[in-house]
């Protein structure tokens, strides 16, 4: 049907070309345009916000009302929400509309700081040991690029910190550590880091390219 | 096919078991010694929480062991938390000040009328979006999304090419042209001086930069995969290769860092703000 | 002939051993008082340092502290040290973000940084000295919309206090007013701010990144593109030394060296074991 997928891909191409054409357009009309564009996406992506929040709850409820394996984990997630949705809205009496007097004092903050703040902080610093084990257990020199890999990582690890410059304090030159690490990043992390750079950017480039002329449709989700 | 039970799982599994009742106690004594609640002012939602975070936090470190129930509780409900979380700060942030207060709390007729001017149209293309639930209805979220993702798409062609081509390029070559027009070193100076001068004024930075120039061409090349690497294209992909490595050694050394830092963090918790130890 | 399950018990058992040493060499240092490693700024840290320091009085900086509680450990300590400077030469630090999932650690800091200033007898009033806008979605937009109209974007504060006739505001429309703008990030969102906003608008940026995320800035460091650059809790360490108020990211220095010497020695001590495995024929485990 020409309305579900022409019309879309029409207003793709057009707002590209808007977009494109608007940053070389120094006239107050392009101003203005881009401040009206910029703001309804203001709106229209908090919809958006709301949409991956209510997917993902979906999910879990669907998973306990289908008693699928792991269903009653899912419960606590429907907990989780649930309660922090009540705290919001109730905002200690005030409230979904008006502002707390002492946000930092709320239950809801409360929720979040005891839980959230604590779990995701606990949860991402047990990545320190599985690093610690996979580097000790798979980090060999094998060959050559392997070699400078471990060089560079060895270096880096002792330049970054502070007891590099006690070490270097003992043989006369504290800072020798630090200008080595500084000088691994300044020229063979900087080419490699601008090689990549350069290769993303062109790929964005393209991949933008595709979008608007309608090459590139996944975005459009599936169905007619 | 699930392994049939033995004598040695069963009494492994005990000893856990006893060992976990034992740890929790441990938990529970250790809190009730150190933040004593049931002291006079002593039982605050601060302590309470102070509490409840270093629970999550061991139970979270109890995966380092395996993964267990108690593990997948507090995973799952900071899933939740967060969720909540989010979806609050989104209403508050959000449609509270852009689409409920213009709307719905409008001191005036005309403020309303105002606001619907100037909100109608992308409420309702948000209101359109929330259709991609639907699936007979989807099609028409295309009709707010395909416009944003083309108007992104036009966008960034002009603004990454600037940031990370153009600037870049320039900065690549910029102090190669530099260090080749700057001629202005002492005249009058011994030729050990003027080499000395010269070194660090124009022979080093040149260096430099044309390492910098081979070191980011070979690396654009390695990943050009139109051309067969045969010997020219296989040496520069190699020296190619080479800066990447050092360059992933280097972000390795860093990433290090990074990951330590948040075990520093909860460590740092745990020792003065749940046990109480004096720094 | 060791089996499947023998070599599975040793992967288990090493792996055990090498946690615990991770979680000694962190733990030991906190509680053996008097380890201290004197250490100075580096130079990166030294060149952001001098980008705040140098603007007078009323001032304007756009801070955007874009990340959330599992970067906390890193950008936290950065976040309170540049507000401690902000205040001490009383700038105006317009704090926002693009992570909605941070604002509670961003108001957190604002209040307490502002609290310490008032017990000291410099108060702090929270649209007057400083600005918390909080957050809008979709980024991108959201830069460019400022890029135009500050106010426009950010009608109210966190607070709900409207942002028209702000004092905090005075004088600020869109990002070209700004006198400097930091960006604290998780994430890619320091070459977003880059793009669509410096680059676009033409105001100073820095930043300060994970230490995961600063290499891929150093191109950025080296264009002028960034005119600062902070890395990781080092980063954060070196500018408490540089406003003279250690912190916990300085705290943090003398466990992190402990950690990395371990590290060290695994992994040169593993090579080492495979380089003699191989000279002498056998497989290096």
């Amino acid at each position: 049907m020409w309305y579900k997928r022409t019309i879309p891909l029409i207003l793709v191409f057009v707002l590209g070309i808007l977009a494109f054409t608007q940053n070389f357009v120094p006239h107050p009309l392009s101003e203005k345009f881009l401040k009206t564009v910029t703001d309804w996406s203001r709106i229209i992506n908090g919809f958006a916000l709301f949409l991956g929040a209510y997917s993902l709850l979906h999910m879990h409820v669907s998973r306990i009302r289908r008693q699928q394996p792991g269903w009653a984990y899912s419960g606590f997630v429907f907990i989780g929400a649930m309660g922090m949705i009540i705290l919001g809205l109730w905002n200690d009496g005030v409230g979904p509309v008006r502002a707390s007097p002492d946000p930092q004092g709320t239950w809801f903050n409360w929720g979040y700081e005891s839980i959230q703040v604590s779990c995701s902080s606990a949860m991402f610093s047990i990545l320190a040991f599985f690093m610690a084990s996979a580097a000790f257990r798979t980090f060999r020199a094998r060959n050559l690029g392997a070699a400078l890999l471990v060089v560079a990582a060895l270096i880096v690890m002792f330049g970054r910190v502070t007891i590099s410059e006690t070490v270097g304090g003992w043989l006369g030159r504290p800072k020798v550590f630090g200008d080595i690490v500084k000088a691994i990043m300044d020229y063979p992390n900087m080419a490699a880091k601008r090689g990549v750079l350069l290769g993303i950017a062109l790929g964005a480039v393209a991949q933008s390219l595709r979008i608007i002329f309608g090459i590139e449709r996944s975005y459009l989700g599936g169905g007619d | 096919m699930a392994q049939a039970e033995t004598p040695a799982s069963d009494t492994r599994r005990t000893i856990e078991v006893i060992i976990l009742i034992a740890l929790v106690s441990a938990f529970l004594v250790v809190s009730l010694l150190v933040h004593k609640p049931f002291g006079p002012g002593n039982l605050t939602k601060e302590m309470v929480g102070t509490v409840i975070a270093a629970a999550v936090t061991l139970i979270m470190y109890s995966f380092l062991y395996r993964d267990n129930p108690l593990f997948k509780i507090a995973e799952n409900l900071y899933v939740g938390v967060a969720l909540g979380y989010g979806s609050i700060m989104i209403w508050r942030q959000s449609l509270l000040p852009e689409v409920f207060e213009p709307l719905f709390l409008a001191p005036t007729r005309d403020a309303f009328w105002s606001a619907l001017a100037a909100r109608g149209i992308p409420i309702v293309l948000g209101l359109l979006l929330l259709t991609r639930l639907s699936r007979k209805h989807s099609w028409l979220s295309r009709y707010s999304y395909g416009p944003l993702v083309g108007w992104g798409a036009g966008m960034a062609i002009v603004l990454t090419f600037h940031t990370s081509i153009l600037k870049q390029l320039q900065a690549a070559i910029a102090p190669l042209q530099e260090g080749i027009t700057n001629s202005s070193f002492g005249e009058n100076l011994a030729f050990g001086e003027r080499l000395g001068q010269w070194l660090a004024q124009v022979g080093l930075p040149v260096l430099g930069a044309l390492v910098l120039l081979v070191g980011t061409t070979a690396v654009l090349f390695y990943f050009f995969f139109s051309v067969e690497h045969k010997r020219l294209g296989k040496a520069t992909a190699n020296v190619g290769i080479w800066f990447l490595m050092i360059s992933f050694g280097a972000t390795f050394g860093y990433t290090v860092m990074g990951r330590l830092s948040l075990l520093i963090d909860r460590v740092d918790f745990l020792l003065f703000e749940w046990l109480k130890i004096t720094r | 002939m060791p089996t499947h399950q023998d070599s599975l018990k040793r992967l288990t058992v090493t792996r055990q051993i090498v946690y615990l040493l991770v979680a000694t060499s962190i733990i030991l240092p906190f509680l053996i008082k008097g380890i201290s490693l004197p250490f100075e700024a580096e130079p990166g840290a030294e060149t952001f340092y001098k980008q705040l320091d140098r603007l007078p009085a009323g001032s304007h900086v756009l801070m955007s502290f874009d990340y959330d509680p599992p970067s906390k450990a890193e950008l936290y300590p950065m976040t309170v040290a540049l507000l401690r400077h902000c205040f001490e030469k009383d700038v105006i630090p317009i704090v926002m973000t693009n992570w909605p999932s941070g604002l509670g650690l961003f108001e957190k800091a604002c209040e307490e940084v502002a609290a310490e200033f008032a017990d000291k007898g410099d108060k702090k009033v929270s649209g007057t000295d400083y600005v918390f806008l909080g957050y809008r979605p979709s980024m991108t937009d959201l830069i460019l919309n400022m890029g135009v109209d500050i106010k426009g974007a950010f009608t109210t504060d966190y607070y709900k206090q409207p942002t028209a006739a702000m004092p905090a505001l005075e004088g600020v429309k869109s990002l070209r007013d700004l006198d400097l703008a930091v960006a604290l990030a998780a994430g890619n969102t320091v070459e977003l701010w880059m793009a669509y906003g410096s680059d676009r608008f033409g105001f100073p940026l820095a930043a300060g990144t994970t230490a995961v995320g600063a290499p891929k800035l150093y191109p950025f460091l080296d264009s002028g593109q960034l005119v600062g650059l902070l890395g990781g809790l080092r980063g954060a360490a070196d500018y408490e030394k540089l406003i003279e108020r250690p912190d916990i990211a300085t705290s943090g220095m003398v466990a992190l060296s402990g950690a990395h010497i371990l590290l060290i020695v695994l992994i040169l001590g593993a090579n080492i074991w495979y380089v003699v495995g191989r000279i002498t024929g056998k497989e290096g485990k």
